[in-house]
């Protein structure tokens, strides 16, 4: 740590920023390492994103797709089956891995200047045809990963579709990524509630943004598309009425709750993460129904402002109201319309802006331990 | 022999739990899960869980008990060796083809 700190007392900052433009391969990547570092030191999350947008300007720049199969089996990343730029194959699991990728790296581009998953250029890995029966997605800290729902049953037993049929599952896995590199939400609890809110935020957001709806246009549906027709329910979650996705015989019902007086507390799920979600998944959906047109513009601006530069690993939800609030006062205006749709959109679901005492937030030891990866 | 099968977390947060009684089963299917409890040496495993929870991944809590004992063991689909993935396979078909809400 402290050597690292010293390199830059003796190497000056624009030198660092010359060799990385000009240097040789070694000389490039040193000094990039030692201007991350450095800057992690200093455990501050501005200087850190100037640092991340510099060295994004000097990469690519471009989206960097990468889809295996892993033939039913757990193997990962399993066989690799197209690469970026390459031609569609015939089998549509992989390209729609490929084009959800795509659609999630524009939303992430065009609207909020992010390259990629890390705002690095990191290649987006997805791996279909994962296991058999697998009725599942996931992030694993590295890729994303795919099952192909009940294809291993009999057609009039099959709930479930493959889970790259939905864009949002798409965008929803690969937010999960962006968190684990910006907030780092803990997945347990409210910060791991609001980890899986801002994976259905921003995978919602995708969705809308491809097909160009506002706000009260968007279904505010998770994983359209995922049930088969044996299934009486729309999706697995209703970011616009949570608690009434699905009500069906063999999947039970929607258990989402849309206010924090029905927040459930359980062990299981890692406290009720995709349980709990419901209340600022709808907090989310309310301001933006209240702000009106595109919710990508607005809302989609301040929540990720949110997630890029305010929540920290164990924020509660009382934290991401206040943070919002404030992220729209800094982008939009103290009092503006959009701080107080965002207020809105909380208090419809029980929370009051700067009402309550705020989680305990981490200190600054923690942001630097945790910027240089030492502490969670 | 009884097994008692849950899997939560997911995507979708669902919990999916199966009870098996290996006396109802047809013999050969009891048969092999019992041979496959033997090669994986089953009352000596010990909890197999990453370090940190893995995003949307699925969460296991496997029990076997016989007359004289219990035993269970929690494990995710990143962490479980090929044998236990084996059982999991098995008893998540299982389990989805007898789907009912907890
Ligand atoms: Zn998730």
């Amino acid at each position: 740590m402290h050597r690292h700190a010293c390199v830059l007392c003796i190497t000056p900052p624009h030198l660092l920023q010359e060799i990385a433009r000009n240097g040789s391969d070694l000389q490039r990547e040193t000094a990039l390492r030692t201007i991350i570092t450095s800057e992690q030191i200093r455990g501050q999350r501005r200087a850190m994103r100037s640092v991340m947008s510099f060295l994004a300007a000097i990469s690519a720049g471009e989206k960097q797709r990468i889809v295996y199969d892993a033939k039913q089996g757990s193997q990962l990343p399993g066989t690799l089956v197209r690469s970026e730029g390459d031609p569609a194959v015939s089998d549509p699991a992989v390209n729609e891995a490929y084009d959800g990728c795509g659609a999630t790296y524009d939303l992430y581009s065009d609207v909020y200047d992010r390259n990629s998953i890390d705002n690095n250029g990191l290649q987006l890995k997805s791996t279909v045809h994962y296991q058999k029966g697998y009725d599942n997605a996931f992030w694993d800290g590295t890729q994303m990963v795919y099952g192909d729902g009940d294809e291993d049953l009999p057609a009039e037993q099959r709930l479930f579709n493959r889970f790259t049929i939905s864009l949002d599952v798409i965008g929803h896995e690969l937010t999960h990524g962006v968190t684990q590199y910006e907030a780092n939400l803990a997945y347990w609890d409210q910060s791991g509630a609001l980890n899986e809110s801002l994976s259905d935020v921003f995978g919602s957001l995708v969705k809308q943004y491809q097909r160009k709806q506002t706000a009260a246009e968007a279904d505010w549906i998770i994983g359209e598309g995922l049930f088969t027709a044996n299934v009486n329910g729309v999706g697995i979650r209703s970011m616009k009425a949570p608690g009434t996705a699905y009500n069906d015989p063999m999947l039970g019902k929607d258990p989402q709750p849309a206010h924090m007086k029905d927040y459930v507390s359980t062990i299981e799920d890692n406290g009720g993460v995709h349980i709990n979600s419901g209340i600022p998944n709808h907090a989310f959906y309310v301001a933006s129904l209240e702000m009106g047109g595109y919710a990508w513009e607005k809302m989609g601006k301040i929540w990720y402002k949110t997630l890029t530069d305010k929540l920290q690993a164990r924020s509660t939800f009382q934290d991401a109201a206040n943070l919002t609030s404030e992220a729209a006062a800094e982008l939009f205006g103290t009092n503006s319309l959009e701080q107080q749709a965002v207020s809105k959109g909380w208090a419809e679901v029980g929370i009051t802006v700067n009402g309550g005492t705020p989680g305990t937030g981490d200190g600054c030891l923690t942001s630097i331990l945790r910027a240089l990866g030492l502490a969670q | 022999m009884w097994i008692t099968f849950e899997r939560s977390g997911g995507i979708m947060g669902r919990k999916m739990s199966l009870a098996l009684d290996l006396t109802n089963l047809p013999e050969d299917e009891a048969q092999s899960l019992r041979l496959l409890l033997d090669e994986m040496n089953f009352f000596a495993l010990q909890d197999d869980l990453p370090t940190s929870p893995v995003p949307d991944g699925f969460h296991y809590a496997i029990t076997v008990r016989t007359e004289t004992v219990t035993h269970t063991i929690h494990t995710t689909d990143m962490s479980a060796s090929p044998s236990l993935r084996a059982l999991i396979q098995d008893l998540s078909t299982r389990a989805r083809t007898q789907r009912k809400p907890i």
